[in-house]
């Protein structure tokens, strides 16, 4: 008979204990890998979008927490043309729209100006890119399409209008490929701000820093912040709510699942008392009896997380029916996500299993026996 | 300590033996001296609560005496590695057998074996090997529950057994038995002993067992009676 054998039977003994503990540790660790894998992939789309066409700095409405209720006069674009180191600006107006009959409610609508450098980055998998003079015109992102189930020519209402697909593409962003593009003069006509924009996106000089340019922007424009899309992503109230929002999930799944593995362990060892006596009268160590206990804990820590695993991937197919979630969140969990998951299977096992191992091995043989 | 004339060495030694126990404040051995030699075979009896199983468990190391000292071949246990010493030399026997239930049989045989230096892939082999040496081979993958009384109580003899140790204490090994199973233990012992030239203590409280044995001792109050 190997340790392990010994560890497990242990754990066998009592199936009823070991599955409820197995089974509150799979829920707070399966918590943990959908929120740490929703907030990253949200993390991850965000940054793409900006990262995928070299944008170096956004132009919002400064105060505002973020890019949908900034405003600002669509004319501020010559100013920013002439701020040193510029190289290329572009406007954008975002908005969501809604498609009920598809049952998607926030779907991101972008006005871009057809021909300009946001569109011309963008990866066409059908179909073309905007380009000048297009109207009543609308390019669809792959996963919006899927889920509308229209390829290019097909008619789409938006907001009451007519348009016609012309084009479908992809993006390493699930917010633009969820989303749809329309000319930036038709969005702003539609939403009844003519003149207005959300912001700006700026290209500058490769070798100069986007922190500089942002500074001589908001020197040159009051009212205006001028952040670097690196800065722009890390500090999105969206990207620090849901920062926060894992954070805290994880502080509470680490303390509800350290306690139920500690009362675990606390009962299996007050329950065994003689048991370990018994181990020791038969000349076990105390290292032995604590590699024992912690060995359980470890077990119990390792199932957790191999439930906790299955439960967040079940869990994300949940998810994803809701027609909110589809095409926001990624339905792909980042490996790593996993391995937040299996640290805090470990971390809990020994936060957990530590106290009650050590307990025990302070044991005496005979006053242990004497419990019997 | 031996004395170099006899051909019999000690093997455990206990000097002015004191036990108080903290709750109650018992005292339940009030200065014991005893020597046991190598191959000897010790009877302790005495009245319930006279001091025996204290006496026992102190000279296995199981417990500290309050006061005196015990030496194994002449090393105080003090400076011994008491769990080693008991892993390797000493085989304990209890009156309530003590087998771990979801252990079976030869699986309660390999515990000890966990601090022995036996290969890992042998210790099924070796547990078999003991089971057969106290008839109990056709049981050994059964769980204690399935064991009759007397069966569980060889399976602890046999656990005593495990890592080959030179002296056997064991504590009322037949208090829990019918007559016929403890006279069947009581001869697996007999046999064991002289089969493995073990040195042993046995508390009992059948005048057979004192009988048998080289030399009884006989405890009252805590002391020693002679
Ligand atoms: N762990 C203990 N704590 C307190 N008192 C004990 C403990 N173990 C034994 N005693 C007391 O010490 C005395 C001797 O006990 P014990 O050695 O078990 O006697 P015996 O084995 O001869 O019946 C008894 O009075 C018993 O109640
Ligand atoms: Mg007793």
């Amino acid at each position: 008979m190997g340790f392990l054998v010994f560890i497990t039977r242990n754990l066998l003994g009592r199936p009823a204990r070991t599955m409820l503990t197995v089974l509150g540790l799979g829920v707070g660790i399966s918590a943990v890998i959908l929120l740490i894998g929703v907030s990253w992939g949200f993390e991850r789309s965000m940054s793409a979008i900006y990262s995928s066409r070299g944008i170096d700095i956004i132009v919002v409405r400064a105060g505002v927490s973020d890019q949908l209720s900034s405003n600002l006069d669509a004319g501020m674009i010559d100013q920013l043309r002439t701020v040193p180191d510029v190289v290329e600006v572009a406007p954008s107006l975002m908005d969501a729209v809604s498609f009920e009959e598809a049952n998607l409610t926030s779907v991101l609508a972008n006005g871009w100006e057809p021909g300009g450098l946001l569109i011309r980055n963008l990866r066409m998998i059908e179909g073309r890119p905007l380009e000048k003079g297009d109207t009543r015109a609308v390019m669809l992102g792959r996963v919006l399409a899927l889920n509308l189930k229209k390829s290019v020519s097909d008619e789409l209402v938006i907001a009451g209008e007519k348009f016609k697909v012309i084009g479908i593409f992809e993006s390493d962003s699930l917010f633009e490929s969820g989303g749809l593009i329309i000319p930036l003069a038709e969005l702003q006509h539609m939403m009844g701000r003519e003149g207005k924009v959300t912001g700006f996106v700026i290209i500058t000089k490769p070798e100069v820093d986007p922190h500089t340019v942002g500074k001589a922007v908001e020197a040159k424009i009051s009212g205006v912040a001028a952040i670097p899309s690196q800065n722009y992503v890390q500090n999105n109230v969206q990207i620090k709510l849901s920062r926060a929002m894992a954070g805290a999930t994880i502080g509470v799944a680490l303390m509800l699942g350290s306690i139920g593995l500690l009362n675990t362990m606390a009962m299996a060892v007050t329950e065994r008392t003689g048991e370990i006596g018994l181990l020791r009268a038969l000349g076990w160590k105390r290292k032995r009896i604590i590699v024992l206990l912690m060995g359980e804990a470890a077990t119990l820590g390792i199932l957790g997380v191999m439930v906790g695993a299955l439960m967040s991937w079940i869990g994300m197919r949940g998810i994803m029916l809701s027609p909110t979630s589809r095409g926001f969140i990624d339905p792909k969990l980042p490996p790593s996500a996993f391995l937040v998951g299996l640290a805090m299977g470990i971390g809990l096992s020994v936060l957990g299993g530590l106290y009650p191992a050590i307990r025990a091995s302070r044991l005496e043989p005979t006053e242990a026996l004497r419990h019997d | 300590m031996t004395d170099p004339g006899t051909s019999t060495p000690t093997l455990l030694r206990g000097e002015s033996l004191v036990k108080t126990y903290p709750d109650g404040d018992v005292r339940a051995l009030r200065g014991v001296t005893l020597e046991i030699s190598e191959g000897e075979f010790v009877a302790i009896t005495g009245p319930s609560g006279c001091g025996k199983s204290t006496l026992l468990h102190l000279m296995g190391g199981l417990d500290r005496p309050t006061s005196g000292e015990i030496a194994f071949r002449g090393e105080s246990l003090n400076r011994l590695d008491v769990d080693r010493f008991r892993a390797q030399h000493l085989g304990f026997v209890f009156q309530s057998f003590y087998l771990i239930p979801t252990l079976t049989a030869s699986q309660n045989v390999q515990v000890p074996m966990f601090e022995a230096s036996w290969p890992r892939t042998e210790r099924n082999h070796r547990a078999m090997r003991i089971l057969e040496e106290v008839g109990l081979a056709h049981r050994a993958n059964h769980l204690p529950k399935r064991l009759s009384v007397g069966e569980r109580q060889r399976v602890a003899i046999a656990r005593a057994l495990a890592n080959e140790p030179i002296l056997l204490l064991a504590d009322e090994p037949t208090g829990n038995l019918d007559s016929t199973t403890q006279r069947e233990v009581l001869d697996l012992l007999a046999r064991i002993r002289t089969e493995r030239r073990l040195t042993m203590m046995i508390v009992t409280h059948s005048g057979e067992v004192a009988a048998a044995a080289d030399r009884e001792i006989r405890l009252k109050d805590g002391l020693i009676v002679q």
